[in-house]
């Protein structure tokens, strides 16, 4: 038989190759394009297991352990693989009822997808972190059959010493902000909120490590991947030395016991802080762990305001602690010489203004008016200066006085290593224009004279004064970073290592020291105040304040000759500078100078710790 | 006599065909054994499945020596005695089989499991041969074509009814050999009409676009047409019929599609026509599997490194998607490879059908031939999601028995037939 359709076989053959062609054609779209598909392909089957590093552990400068790390445990879910039939279970051990886990469910099905910018697909994200011991054995043991759930490791802050809270600062879980602004962070990692913590976060923190495992479908670990490119183990934070002496500043916090009020201790030569303090204050091992959260909304409304920074953010006026400023910058500009003497009737007089003076004795020199602390003596020093006919005018004159006042860093920021810092104020001659008229006069604005009216300080500006009279005339500002090992200058940023210099004569400081001195001494407004021994200076101040009783300041620094320590007192409604400021400064110079010897001043002691000014 | 010997048994079975049989099968059973090795492993470890395949390739060897003394007067003499025979099997799964992934289409013996729809397209090939091969047969006359279609739409029933659409789909590959025997080709080009009409009408439904607009373009283009062709009476007739006609057919075809497809089914063919994007649901393995091949890139990512097919992201990667392991462990270079080896399968399996000296053996060739091409081309499309997602396996290359013995069947049938028979 005669086959008709033999033609048809070469139809059978280019049809065939076509089609083909045409697959082959689609596959290349597929594989020569481009390679996102090989890259979908990695990240569907790698998991890269977060490992997470330790803290820098925290020593006060003396090598003592303040804070260390503590394991703690998050559960993880890969929300696609939860299943139903497990819930019941996961509430039990958890403790949280059925909405709590649909609410924390939910969250993760976010944040899982959220975390795909780092690891592009099938992520997981944080179910329950800080899981407490019952809880982590409970559910380790069980995760077999638990399936889309997995513990993560990661440390959280253990405090061994719990002492300068506000300094140290706490932990908190990465805000919304931070994990847009730095894809270092993914949710649920701790950071520093406040502190040293915040402040040296970068380092702190230390370095993630990446373990790479091979995931499934369903995403069962199916081993490691043996790759060493795909796994690097987590480095620690570098070990932190702190200024602070932990155990000048448990001390402090002692005497403080039951009062409102701030101390800043100074190693002048350095800058280093050696006490922080604030009261009221918290625990910082409440800021740990499950109770992280809620302790710190507890803290968030109680009223005595626990996390709040006065010894950076808190502002008061000086008082007559300034007054050995005022006198320094008389005697450089010239205005008095040390043996100029002033009257004073019991107070100064302008007009039908009079700003009131304590009973005292004939006319002072300067080393006098600083002992007595004579209001009237720095009224009118005051105006001296700033109505000093050199100058042109008195608006002129404040400015001269401004510049001063702001080389001794008040009216700006130290710069100490925390965030947050207030400026505190020193009005220029534009602000007192708003106050009191464009044409103000000296007489208007007489209360800064003696640390009054619109000027303010933190008291760490107050301590910094004191740091500045020790070193006679200069600072290096005060932080908190001793050294990290290993760091270039052991971490100190170039500020902390350079002396600001205050354009005052070192001899114009001997006159203010010698009158400093003598506070402490008989007819001092600090008599009896000192420690045996102890060559101390101080100045005392007495601030009004509008609100209730005035509070107490005291800024000392001790020995009189190569100083060690320079300090500043804040206690709030303490009254007069000498009733509670003052003895807590001199006690706290003895302990840090004469650590291990027992107190000359015990009964001093044991009335400050004893006596509550308001309840706790 | 008309059965006797044309050639003596000094015919060697055609090299060509068996060296790219050979080829397919070692392609096969390397990409399975990679796919199914353990994670990180890297020494050569046979997993169960792979050690099955090994075993079903043995017995594929003793099916084609048993072949190789075959009489081949037998293979022509029985092939209506087969069919019958396969029917019946195929009959009696329905009753006595026992049911794998929603298809009650196997015999269970211990481990193992043997499907006989494998079978019947071996049987259906032979059964159409010795039809349409009778001496002086033609392909006309309704009668003829009747039975023609009715030999391997019959089995399509079974297969349906054993609920397994794959396989039943393979039967249109018949089609192909009834046009190499003299089919008219406007039935091949009218059977491509219909099937663009009935995409367009899916994507008209899928888009939620009222069907009207469709005819109604159908119509305007025709009455256009007619326009043009006003002076001839007869292309106006049918130019007429045929807008007619297309829209009526794709009216059917919208309201079928609506009403007769569960939504997963519409799910599925709307994912492959593009018009829905479901990445976590159905639209997941075909995505994980166009992810796999992507990811071989020119050279592939090497042996036993395609983490999308061995971490089990791609379904079924050992069988019915057996591709993907190719394109990611092989790249484009071992796309090529395999094509290659298939290609020329298929275009050996045209020439010796050619030089047959009978029709029975040429319809036997052409029918192993669109039969192994039909799978290639719905098993691949799938796999590069061209196609919906039809499980049936990539012939000599996936992972089972029945399907490798079922194919080795086929095409050594008809090997042998050529030994003995060819001109
Ligand atoms: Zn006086």
């Amino acid at each position: 038989m005669q086959d008709v359709h033999k033609n048809r076989s070469r139809v059978f053959v280019v049809g065939l190759s076509f089609v083909f062609l045409l697959f082959l054609y689609r596959i290349g779209t597929l594989q020569l394009v481009d390679d996102k598909y090989e890259k979908r392909a990695i990240n569907n089957a790698l998991n890269k297991i977060t490992l997470y590093p330790a803290r820098s552990v925290i020593y006060d400068r003396f090598g003592k352990i303040i804070a260390k790390n503590a394991a703690s445990y998050d559960l993880f879910i890969f929300p696609k693989e939860e299943k139903v039939d497990n819930r019941l279970f996961i509430q039990q051990i958890l403790q949280i009822d059925s909405n709590q886990y649909n609410k924390l469910l939910t969250e993760a099905w976010i944040n899982s997808k959220k975390r795909q910018k780092n690891n592009a697909y099938n992520r997981s994200a944080i179910f329950y972190s800080n899981l407490n011991q019952q809880q982590y054995t409970a559910l380790r043991e069980n995760l077999y059959r638990l399936s889309g759930f997995y513990i993560e490791p990661r440390t959280d802050r253990a405090y061994e010493i719990f002492g300068g809270a506000h300094a140290f600062g706490y932990l908190g879980e990465a805000s919304e902000q931070l994990l847009k602004e730095d894809p270092y962070y993914q949710p649920g990692d701790l950071v520093g909120i406040t502190g040293i913590e915040r402040y040296y976060e970068e380092f702190m923190r230390g370095t993630k490590g990446i373990k790479t495992v091979w995931q499934d479908r369903t995403y069962k670990q199916r081993g490691e991947v043996q790759d060493q490119a795909f796994n690097y183990p987590a480095k620690s934070g570098p070990d932190f030395y702190a200024t602070i002496d932990i155990e000048l500043q448990k001390f402090a916090e002692e005497l403080f016991n039951g009062k409102r009020g701030s101390v800043v201790a100074i190693e002048p030569s350095t800058g280093e802080v050696l006490a922080f303090l604030n009261k009221p204050d918290y625990n910082p091992n409440d800021l740990v762990g499950q109770d992280r959260a809620r302790s710190f909304r507890k803290m968030l409304i109680d009223p005595k305001k626990p996390l709040y920074n006065r010894a950076v953010k808190g502002v008061y006026p000086p008082g007559s602690t300034v007054k050995t400023v005022l006198a320094l910058i008389g005697l450089q500009e010239g205005i008095i010489h040390p043996g100029s003497t002033k009257g004073c009737g019991g107070g100064y007089r302008m007009g039908n203004i009079v700003v009131g003076c304590h009973p005292h004795g004939g006319p002072l020199d300067v080393v006098g008016s600083i002992r007595i602390s004579c209001n009237s003596y720095y009224c009118g020093l005051f105006r001296e200066i700033i109505d000093h006919p050199k100058y042109g005018s008195t608006h002129n004159g404040y400015r001269v006085l401004e510049r001063y006042w702001r080389s001794f860093g008040l009216g700006d920021p130290t710069g100490i290593d925390l965030l947050g810092e207030s400026s505190g104020n020193v009005p220029t001659v534009e602000r007192l224009a708003k106050r009191h008229g464009k044409k103000w006069r000296s007489s208007m604005v007489i209360s800064l004279g003696i640390g009054q009216g619109e000027i303010l300080l933190t008291p760490l500006q107050l301590a910094n004064v004191a740091a500045i009279l020790a070193n006679r005339g200069y600072y290096i500002p005060p932080h908190l970073l001793k050294k990290v090992n290993g760091l270039k200058n052991n971490g100190l940023k170039e500020e902390y290592r350079t002396k600001k210099i205050i354009p005052i004569d070192a001899k114009h400081f001997e006159t203010v020291i010698e009158g400093m001195s003598q506070v402490m001494k008989p007819g001092g407004t600090a008599n009896g105040i000192g420690i045996n021994g102890i060559e101390i200076c101080g100045k005392t101040g007495t601030a009004q304040n509008p609100h209730g009783k005035d509070h107490s300041l005291f800024i000392a620094f001790a020995p009189r000759n190569n100083p060690k320590i320079a300090i500043g007192v804040i206690v709030e409604n303490g009254g007069f500078g000498a009733t509670y400021a003052a003895p807590i400064a001199s006690l706290m110079i003895e302990k840090y100078l004469m650590r291990d010897t027992a107190s000359s001043k015990q009964f001093m002691i044991d009335r400050l710790k004893s006596t509550v000014l308001e309840p706790q | 006599m008309k059965y006797q010997y044309s050639s003596s048994d000094n015919n060697k079975m055609d090299i060509w065909g068996v060296f790219f049989y050979i080829l397919l099968v070692a392609i096969g059973f390397i990409n399975i054994f990679s796919v199914t090795s353990d994670v990180n492993q890297t020494s050569l470890v046979l997993s169960d499945i792979a050690y099955k395949q090994l075993f079903f390739i043995g017995g594929a060897i003793v099916i084609i020596l048993t072949l190789s003394f075959a009489n081949v007067v037998l293979i022509d003499y029985l092939s209506y005695y087969v069919y019958a025979i396969v029917i019946l099997l195929n009959i009696a799964v329905l009753f006595i089989g026992k049911e794998v992934g929603g298809a009650k289409s196997w015999f269970g013996f211990g481990g193992f499991g043997i499907q006989p729809s494998e079978f019947l397209k071996l049987a259906t090939s032979m059964a159409l041969a010795k039809f349409l091969g009778g001496y002086g047969m033609r392909f006309s006359g309704w009668r003829n074509v009747t039975y023609s279609i009715g030999i391997f739409l019959f089995p399509v029933i079974l297969i349906l009814l054993q609920n397994d659409t794959g396989s039943a789909l393979v039967y249109f590959s018949f089609f192909l050999v009834l046009y190499r025997e003299g089919m008219p080709g406007y039935i091949i080009i009218l059977a491509f009409w219909m099937g663009l009409l009935t995409i367009l009408s899916i994507v008209f439904q899928g888009l939620e676009i009222s069907s009207y607009y469709l005819v109604g373009t159908i119509l305007g283009v025709g009455s256009i047409a007619v326009y043009f062709a006003r002076k001839s009476r007869q292309w106006v007739v049918l130019i007429t019929f045929i807008a007619v006609s297309s829209a009526v057919f794709s009216t059917i075809v919208g309201i079928v599609y609506d009403k007769v497809f569960q939504w997963y089914q519409k799910d599925r063919i709307e994912i492959v026509l593009g018009l829905k994007e479901d990445k976590q649901g159905m639209g997941y393995n075909l995505d994980q599997s166009k992810v796999a091949i992507g990811a071989g890139r020119f050279i592939g990512r090497g042996f036993q490194n395609g983490t999308q097919t061995k971490m089990g992201f791609v379904p079924e990667q050992h069988t019915d998607f057996i591709f993907c392991t190719i394109g990611e462990e092989w790249g484009f270079v071992g796309v090529i490879v395999f094509f290659s080896a298939f290609l020329g399968l298929l275009i050996r399996l045209i020439q010796l059908s050619e030089r047959q000296s009978d029709a029975y053996g040429r319809i036997l060739g052409y029918s192993v031939c669109c039969i192994l091409f039909f799978h290639w081309f719905v098993n691949i499309g799938m796999t590069i999601g061209l196609i919906p997602v039809i499980g049936i396996p990539l012939p000599f290359v996936s992972a089972g028995g029945s399907s490798l013995w079922g194919f080795t069947l086929l095409l050594f049938t008809f090997l042998r037939y050529d030994q003995v028979r060819r001109n």
